[in-house]
């Protein structure tokens, strides 16, 4: 890593200023696009707290509002919406179950809100009994995001028995493609996005023995581009957010090393607001947290100095997963 | 939140700006507030809450909540009882579910199943023809309580199949804004089942034709959306499972008289899509997902297909001649390859990938091996114009590895000083991937 320290200046990691930027954005009510994107609240807070963590400035939050903000999205049939008043779906839920894992606040559930068994409940009755799916809501959408979601929470809640992984399984077997990747729903197109919730459910349930790791290590090696950045399907614009898609996904076939590091390095650093804080899709954009936790993450998998480990198939940090799950080795 | 593709700028506003902001979040805040409150007093009738979603949907279409409650709008209150009625009976789902609002998880499920017609015993045609005969046949005209009922049915259907119509209308344009918006494509699939639950089946077909006319008018606009094609596949499993096999179909589009499925017509849709572009995974992609299924049903028998095999190679071909740096044609000829290079190499690779799944399972080895001296001569000859593009060696590698695991061992397609240049070929033109070359090297020589 030597070499990472003599980059010049706005190839540093602005670790402050991505703190300060974390911070600030609950307190930018008087901008429109605040409300504009109060149906990502919940996940809003689960990005920007998962980013301060990695970050190492975990109390840079309030706890005890967290908890209040989480549970007060909470619906009776145990559900999460984004924000107060907004629909439950497995979306919020699941940001739900990682905010409370990260600050270890399961028991606030228990105590405060509808318990842990209504939000296992909520998740499992979403799963689709005969192709073994989740749906997102009770309005039915349905894609590999949710089963993933669902087998993320759940286990993180220690309530995977609750719905029928073999037939989840054999439904992510079903989305896979020839080129190792895997879509949506079976049938569609090789995305990262959803080649990383596939590999993830599947790891998180012992699961990998159908994936064709070589196959799909090509393909995920593939997306890096020439400036270093990495793209989400083939013949497709680099975007920092596929720094994690397709890096944890390396991770979970062990072929991280498959990819230029150093050049990934550079691309997410050149992508950083150094001071106003926050990191954006490519070098120049405007910055979100969505994009500024994902270059975390990136820059995490990949080793970076001074950044808490990040688990790749939970995408939160591994100290969060081992205390809850224990040591996998 | 998340934002793609915007330039950074000074992020400090001047005061107006600062009013001017302030003005529209007051605006925007107002109508969500008013929704709230209609919506905590479940007020799903009143036909001012649902005119309230209309207007906050065109500032903010990614408001999901939102789309749920027109949803409960329509449902609850705009659509005559009967159509609610038979949409919330439809749309149970199979799953075991006990969530206390039925989920339609039918409604946006690819699967065959997901959209049957409607019950033409309970669904009187509205059209005065082309339509299979269910209307009852009484032509009495004194107002027998039975012939009323039968009339408000006919204007209910009329009235809610102009809501449904509206509620279509009123998404394009705010589709065409946000392509990528999951909400908007899981809102106009609600509506087509709202279509399938309370029309005659003719006349929710004619929605779904007009359904995938949209999708490719999307699809020209951006040919890689993943939400535009996920959904062309959804309509078109729609649509193949409500065809009535025996072409009495009557609704004109006669393609299709004889046959349920679309895959020769969507087959033929990707090539006009390659056509058009060649880098076009998305097309490419789904071409590989028909093809098994074209040849099946047209019954080709082995000559047939092996010639498809050639000449979809011919096409691949064709588009590597001119662009061999482009990856999409590179996926699409790795899975034609692996189709003739698959038999043997795949036993033991899982028990359900059994020769039933290839293009042309019944290749001999002779055929297989001629196959892929013809590739190989064919992708060596791009070299000669294009020596600096690594995916050329790459493919050469790949196939050369592929031969060998066919199981010949003598007369091998390449040598391992052939084998040993390319990848040096690759190290010096690819140093982003040097670990993967690495890996590739140690499993070389472990030969």
């Amino acid at each position: 890593m030597a070499q990472l320290q003599n980059l010049p200046d706005e190839l540093q990691l602005a670790t402050e200023a991505h703190v300060k930027y974390i911070q600030s954005l609950d307190s930018r009510k008087d901008e429109y696009e605040y409300w504009l994107t109060e149906h990502l609240r919940l996940n809003g807070v689960y990005w920007g707290l998962t980013a301060l963590h990695l970050l190492k400035k975990p109390e840079a939050l309030p706890r005890d509002a967290t908890i209040d903000f989480v549970l007060s999205c909470q619906h009776e049939n145990g559900g999460f919406g984004a924000a107060p008043g907004h629909d439950a779906h497995m979306l919020y839920t699941v940001s739900a179950v990682q905010i409370l894992a990260l600050i270890d606040a399961f028991d606030e559930l228990e105590k405060r809100g509808k318990g842990k068994a209504a939000v296992g409940k909520f998740i499992a009755d979403l799963q689709n009994r005969e192709t073994g799916t989740f749906a997102g809501d009770e309005w039915g959408e349905e894609d590999t995001r949710f089963l993933y979601g669902a087998f993320n929470a759940l286990s993180l809640m220690g309530m995977l028995d609750l719905v029928d992984v073999d037939k989840a399984v054999d439904h992510i077997k079903a989305c896979a493609n020839f080129d190792g990747g895997y879509g949506l729903t079976p049938g569609a197109e090789s995305h990262s996005g959803q080649i990383f919730t596939c590999l993830a459910a599947l790891s998180i349930v012992g699961r990998m023995e159908s994936v064709e790791a070589d196959k799909l290590g090509k393909w995920l090696s593939e997306r890096q581009l020439p400036n270093g950045g990495l793209n989400g399907r083939p013949e497709k614009q680099e975007d920092v957010c596929y720094s994690w898609w397709v890096l944890s996904s390396l991770a979970m076939i062990n072929r991280t090393h498959w990819i230029d590091r150093n050049a990934l390095f550079g691309f997410i650093l050149r992508c950083q607001d150094t001071e106003k804080g926050g990191i954006s899709d490519r070098p120049g954009n405007m910055v979100d947290v969505w994009h500024t936790l994902f270059g975390l993450t990136g820059l995490s998998l990949l080793g970076y100095p001074g950044l808490d480990e990040i688990d790749p198939v939970y995408c939160l940090p591994k100290s969060t997963t081992q205390r809850i799950l224990g040591s996998k080795e | 939140m998340a934002t793609h593709g915007i330039a950074r700028t000074n992020r400090s506003r001047t005061e107006e700006q600062r009013q001017q902001d302030l003005d529209k979040i007051q605006k925007y805040r107002d109508l969500d507030d008013q929704i709230q409150s209609h919506v905590k007093q479940s007020n799903y009738s009143d036909p001012a809450l649902f005119q309230l979603t209309t207007k906050i949907l065109r500032l903010n279409p990614e408001y999901y909540t939102i789309w749920n409650v027109r949803r409960r709008c329509l449902i609850s209150g705009l659509l005559s009882k009967r159509s609610a009625g038979l949409w919330r009976s439809k749309a149970s789902p199979s799953t075991s579910r006990s969530v206390t609002t039925k989920p339609s998880c039918a409604a946006s499920s690819p699967s065959p199943s997901a959209a049957t017609p409607a019950d033409p015993a309970t669904s009187p045609s509205p059209k005065k023809d082309g339509e299979s005969g269910t209307t009852p046949e009484q032509g009495e005209e004194n107002t027998d309580p039975k012939e009323k009922e039968e009339n408000d049915e006919k204007a209910d259907i009329a009235a809610d199949t102009s809501i449904v119509q509206a509620e279509l209308a009123f998404t394009i344009p705010l589709l065409i804004e946000f392509p990528k918006c999951y909400w908007i494509w899981g809102y106009r699939s609600f509506l087509l089942s709202l279509c399938d639950a309370m029309l005659p089946a003719g006349a929710a077909r004619d929605f779904w034709v007009a359904e995938l006319a949209l999708d490719s008018k999307m699809l020209t606009k951006d040919r890689r959306n993943f939400h535009a094609w996920s959904y062309r596949r959804f309509i078109v499993s729609a649509l193949e499972s409500t065809a009535k096999p025996d072409g009495d179909d009557g609704s004109g589009d006669g393609s299709t008289a004889t046959t349920k499925s679309m895959t020769e017509s969507e087959f033929a849709y990707t090539y006009s899509m390659i056509k058009v572009d060649l880098s076009n995974f998305s097309a490419w992609h789904n071409r590989s997902k028909l093809a098994l299924r074209l040849l099946d049903e047209r019954g080709a028998d082995d000559a047939s297909r092996k010639k498809f095999l050639e000449e979809e190679l011919e096409l691949v071909r064709e588009g590597l001649n001119v662009g061999p740096e482009d990856q999409s044609l590179w996926y699409y000829h790795q899975f034609l390859m692996d189709h003739i290079t698959a038999v043997g190499a795949h036993a033991g690779a899982g028990e359900d990938k059994e020769t039933k799944d290839l293009i042309a399972p019944n290749l001999s080895l002779a055929d297989r091996r001629e196959f892929v001296d013809r590739e190989v001569t064919e992708i060596k000859d791009l070299l000669e114009d294009y020596d600096d593009v690594k995916l050329i060696y790459e493919a050469l590698l790949e196939y050369a590895m592929a031969y060998r695991a066919m199981g010949v061992s003598d007369g091998d397609t390449a040598n391992q000083d052939e084998m040993m240049a390319w990848l040096a070929k690759l190290r010096e033109l690819d140093p982003l991937r040097r670990g993967r070359w690495d890996d590739l090297e140690k499993s070389l020589k472990a030969r």
